[in-house]
């Protein structure tokens, strides 16, 4: 479903890169963008793209280029199940954090995408074998992916086509989110999403990049203000605090291929069974790389899709 | 004549064991994701020929293998300096807490706990605080060994439970990028670190030098060793003092990598004429041995890497329970 | 080697009882355990639910997240205390601790290695943690037959400390093998006993028994060979029986707290400590005393955890540890482990 999604987006895109492609050539001659280590110049249509971030990896699909290189997911062997296929016979160049720069170098890359948390002397090494893009664009807020997909396609030569996803997107989140507005009555769309652990669960903020598509597509996603600002992430709870968490909807990332395997082992805790959703039968297991690790356009789609699903199962 | 033939027994150990090193370095300087050949390696070390042999060789490796080299000399310099100060083959800095207490500062660091400072900066003030920390505690017989040795044993739990907290109450992410500096890598070390480990190194081993005639008489007892004209407090104090920097300043570099200031003192004790302690035998062992580990942890799951602080635990995990087993196992003589 | 709890003489006894100070100290531990948490269900509501009445929340709090939680602690704690007084009667060390002698970091390991090999049910982990401290129990055995260890307390203690630490490293292998995984046993490394089901007690509560009879039967020889081995072999014993069921007794112990709580520093160490000072040289009192001690420490660490950290919880494991470091300084600065 979500793969399918993802294909007819590029199938469109393809069409419209055909026509597009010499005006954009032409103006793609020499882009100056503004990077966290300074101005960088690029020239030209980039084709050996390499990708040290997930949400580099996902924005530059989105706007039509294939990256030679990538990372792995946190936690994967090979790049988000998600995006697996679109990325197709795609080079692994390391994880994330602990980067193999000679296999970076092996192919002969001509732009680099990386993440903002690129050191200064990783970045020197690696703007010398391409120009590399560190994005300055602030992390954990409503529009992060936004700005990045902006940034890198700006990068890549295509703004245009960076515009059109982000309509597609928007666009898509305005179907489901009628159908979300469609069949759930507005006082029961609170939403929270979390990781359960036997230890309690980690509720995620309300500022992660899918708890933004949630609300997008017309969730109230709540993370009981337990995580603080400047701790953008996640945070773990005591089971005695359920009530913080104790929503009408849970999205419960597993890092399990198989989702159900995480429900099942929460639903053996007592306290799990106490919360109105697992009562309303309003847990919806979803994957942990898509929602807890990825970002970028096409992750906001494959996240629309799981959402739909997600109603579509619905009693 | 005997006593010439010790002489060159020590000389050989050195030479041998500068030979493997540098092969050592050779190798890692020539492999890897793109393979140099042997000849374009010294054109590339020379900045000639095949651009991208130049700069993989001079730009990537070269770097890597010598911050590697220094590390790994100055973990086995600081383990021999301990081990003989504390009569003991099992003290290395690594088990006082030293390393612990740097990794959570490090770690502190990543995590983003609000503190800005350099993780390689953060790891050597972590050094620095838990070695004041357990001289503090131990009282005043700080020096005197096994106080201080216990002393760092519980700094070290205290540094590592912290460390285990900050890991599990972060996100996944952040976790995922402290790992390294819970197990010791070599991928992303600060060049500042490395040029201040250089210096370090230096001067800390002509201090272990100098020291060493003093090191020497400590194999026998404390009155013997007195009788020999050794001022006890002072060798052991500035010893200590030597393997704390060149600890904290490796930690800077590479994050806490086991091992190596245990089996690299044992190899050059070995090797050497018994009766000295081996400090440049040690020195050079160490080199050598994280050398090579770095370049198998590069080479053996391609084109992802394994840090180089697993590779060492892997191969330190046999002998260490071996030298544990053996019934027939020698204290440190 | 003199015996160094020869040289204590509690003057406290004379004073008041251990004993029932001790049960009372562990009561109050649990009472406490039971009333204070990380959540909004105060000690007033506790004690309401207590009492038979208060609301619907405070009843599940109290009577399926406290109690289960209180019950899991105790034999933690029990099993911790006993495992750290025999280890050091068996050694005559006053550092011997399961976590620092590595034991608790065998058990874990197995466990790691487990969790990674898909294991999930509570009677197999408990299963597996037993062996992996039997392995690092007996670890510790020979290390300390060769000559260097047995005579120097410190010397065994910095031998578990290195294996600790490698056993650490190579859990950091796995979980870089297996990132999955790596998220489980991220937690449970930390140690902790929060979210433990009455069902992983039952699980672990055969083999506790059974070390407890173990300990029933070996305590009396245990006293005598701390007077030697000649004199314990003089009065009938084994000393080589007695030692290999003490090592089976602790791996059991330690397994079966390592499987319920993840490896806890300290424990061992701090709980026999006093008891020794409370108790004085006869292991069988010392025993005695870390009966109601143990589970009272643990209890308190972990009302500590709940408290200090909510809305979130503190790991157990840094709890020992920030109690426990502070005592093991203390052992050290009395001064009689003989120098290096």
């Amino acid at each position: 479903m979500q793969t399918s999604l993802i294909h007819r987006v590029r199938q469109g895109l393809a069409a419209g890169l055909a026509m597009l492609a010499i005006s954009q050539n032409a103006l793609a001659e020499t882009r100056t963008i503004e990077t966290l280590y300074g101005d960088v110049i690029v020239e030209g249509q980039p084709e050996r793209v390499v990708t040290l971030y997930e949400g580099a990896l996902d924005s530059a699909i989105a706007v039509g280029v294939q990256p030679v290189g990538a990372i792995i997911t946190r936690g994967g062997q090979h790049v988000a199940g998600y995006i697996r296929e679109a990325a197709g016979d795609i080079a692994i160049v390391g994880a994330p954090g602990e980067t193999n720069l000679e296999a970076v170098l092996a192919l002969q890359p001509d732009l680099i995408l990386a993440t903002r948390q690129t050191s200064r002397d990783q970045y020197e090494l690696l703007s010398q074998m391409a120009p590399t893009i560190v994005l300055d664009v602030p992390m954990f807020r409503q529009d992060t992916w936004k700005q990045e997909l902006a940034g890198f396609a700006r990068a890549l030569g295509r703004e245009g086509q960076a515009n059109d996803v982000i309509a597609r997107v928007g666009q898509r989140a305005k179907e489901v989110r009628k159908k979300v507005t469609g069949s759930i009555p507005e006082q029961q769309r609170d939403t929270a999403l979390v990781r359960w652990m036997p230890q309690g669960p980690l509720v995620m903020s309300e500022n992660l990049f899918s708890a933004t598509v949630l609300a997008s597509a017309g969730f109230e996603v709540e993370d009981g203000d337990i995580v603080k600002e400047g701790r953008p992430h996640s945070q773990p709870l005591s089971q005695e605090n359920l009530s913080l968490m104790d929503q009408e909807w849970i999205f419960l990332a597993t890092i399990n291929d198989d989702g159900r395997e995480a429900l099942d082992a929460a639903r053996q805790s007592p306290a799990f069974k106490r919360l109105k959703a697992h009562s309303d039968d309003r847990v919806v297991p979803v994957d942990g790389h898509l929602w807890t690790s990825a970002s970028g356009p096409l992750a906001a789609l494959a996240i629309l899709d799981d959402i739909e699903n997600a109603l579509s199962q619905q009693p | 004549m005997s006593e010439l033939l010790i002489q060159h027994r020590n000389i050989a150990a050195n030479l041998v064991l500068a030979a493997t090193l540098s092969l050592a370095m050779a190798m890692a300087l020539a492999l890897g994701t793109v393979s140099v050949p042997l000849d374009g390696l010294w054109d590339a070390l020379l900045g000639q020929g095949n651009a991208m042999h130049r700069f993989v060789v001079q730009e990537l490796r070269l770097p890597r293998v010598l911050a590697g080299a220094l590390t790994g000399a100055a973990f086995a310099l600081a383990g021999c300096l301990m081990q003989t100060v504390a009569r003991n083959r099992l003290a290395t800095p690594g088990i006082i807490g030293i390393d612990n207490a740097a990794t959570a500062f490090a770690v502190a660091s990543v995590v983003g706990t609000g503190i800005s400072l350099a993780p390689s900066a953060m790891a050597l003030g972590g050094a620095a605080t838990a070695t004041a920390l357990a001289f503090g505690l131990a009282g005043a017989n700080g020096t005197r060994g096994y106080r201080f040795i216990i002393a760092g044993l519980g700094i070290g739990a205290i540094a590592g439970a912290t460390t285990q907290v900050m890991l599990s109450r972060v996100a996944i992410d952040a976790a995922n990028a402290a790992f390294p500096w819970t197990v010791g890598s070599l991928n992303a070390r600060s060049a500042t670190a490395v040029s201040v480990l250089a210096v370090g190194l230096v001067t800390g081993w002509i201090a272990a030098l100098l020291l060493g005639p003093s090191l020497n008489t400590l194999q026998f007892s404390d009155p013997v060793a007195i009788n020999l004209g050794t001022q006890l407090k002072r060798v052991r104090t500035l010893s200590l003092a030597c393997a704390v920097l060149l600890t904290g300043l490796a930690v800077a570099v590479a994050g806490p990598v086991g091992m190596i200031a245990l089996l690299a003192p044992e190899l050059a004790r070995a090797l050497s004429r018994p009766g000295r302690v081996p400090l440049t035998a040690s020195a050079l062992a160490g080199a050598g041995f994280m050398v090579t580990a770095d370049l198998a942890g590069r080479l053996l799951l391609a084109p992802l890497e394994l840090p180089v602080g697993l590779i060492t635990a892997i191969v330190g995990a046999p002998y260490l329970i071996w030298i544990l087993v053996k019934p027939s196992s020698r204290s440190l003589t | 080697m003199t015996d160094y709890a020869c040289q204590r003489t509690p003057e406290s006894r004379a004073l008041v009882p251990p004993l029932p100070v001790a049960v009372f100290f562990a009561l109050a531990a649990a009472m406490a355990s039971l009333l204070w948490g990380a959540g909004p269900v105060g000690p007033l509501e506790a004690w309401q639910v207590l009492t038979g009445s208060g609301g619907d929340e405070a009843r599940f709090v109290v009577m399926e997240l406290r109690l289960p939680r209180m019950a899991t602690a105790m034999a933690t704690g029990l099993a911790l205390a006993v495992a750290g007084a025999l280890l050091q009667a068996l050694t005559r060390n006053p550092l011997a601790e399961p976590g620092l002698l590595g034991v608790s970091g065998g058990s874990a390991f197995a466990v790691t290695l487990a969790i990674l090999l898909g294991a999930s049910s509570a009677t197999m982990t408990t299963l597996v943690a037993q062996a992996g401290a039997l392995a690092g129990c007996s670890l510790v055995m020979l290390a300390t037959r060769s000559r260097g260890l047995a005579a120097d307390p410190v010397r065994l203690v910095l031998a578990g400390a290195t294996v600790t630490g490698l056993l650490l490293s190579l859990t950091s292998v796995m979980m870089l093998a297996d990132q999955r995984a790596a998220d489980e046993i991220r937690f449970w490394i930390t140690g902790s006993i929060a979210g433990t089901s009455l069902a992983d007690l039952v699980a672990v509560l055969p083999s506790m028994a059974l070390a407890g009879v173990l300990v029933v039967i070996v305590a009396s020889p245990l006293a005598a060979l701390s007077l030697g081995e000649r004199a314990a072999m003089g009065l009938g014993h084994r000393p080589g029986r007695i030692r290999a069921l003490v090592v089976v007794s602790v791996a059991l112990l330690v397994g079966g707290a390592t499987a319920l709580a993840g490896p806890l520093v300290f424990a061992g160490l701090v709980v026999p400590f006093i008891a020794r000072a409370l108790a004085g040289p006869d292991i069988r009192k010392t025993l005695r005393l870390c009966l109601p001690i143990g589970p009272g420490m643990i209890l308190v660490a972990d009302t500590l955890a709940r408290v200090i950290g909510a809305p979130a919880e503190l790991p157990l494991g840094v709890i020992t540890a920030m109690l426990g470091a502070p005592v093991l300084l203390i052992i050290v600065r009395s001064g009689r482990i003989p120098t290096l």
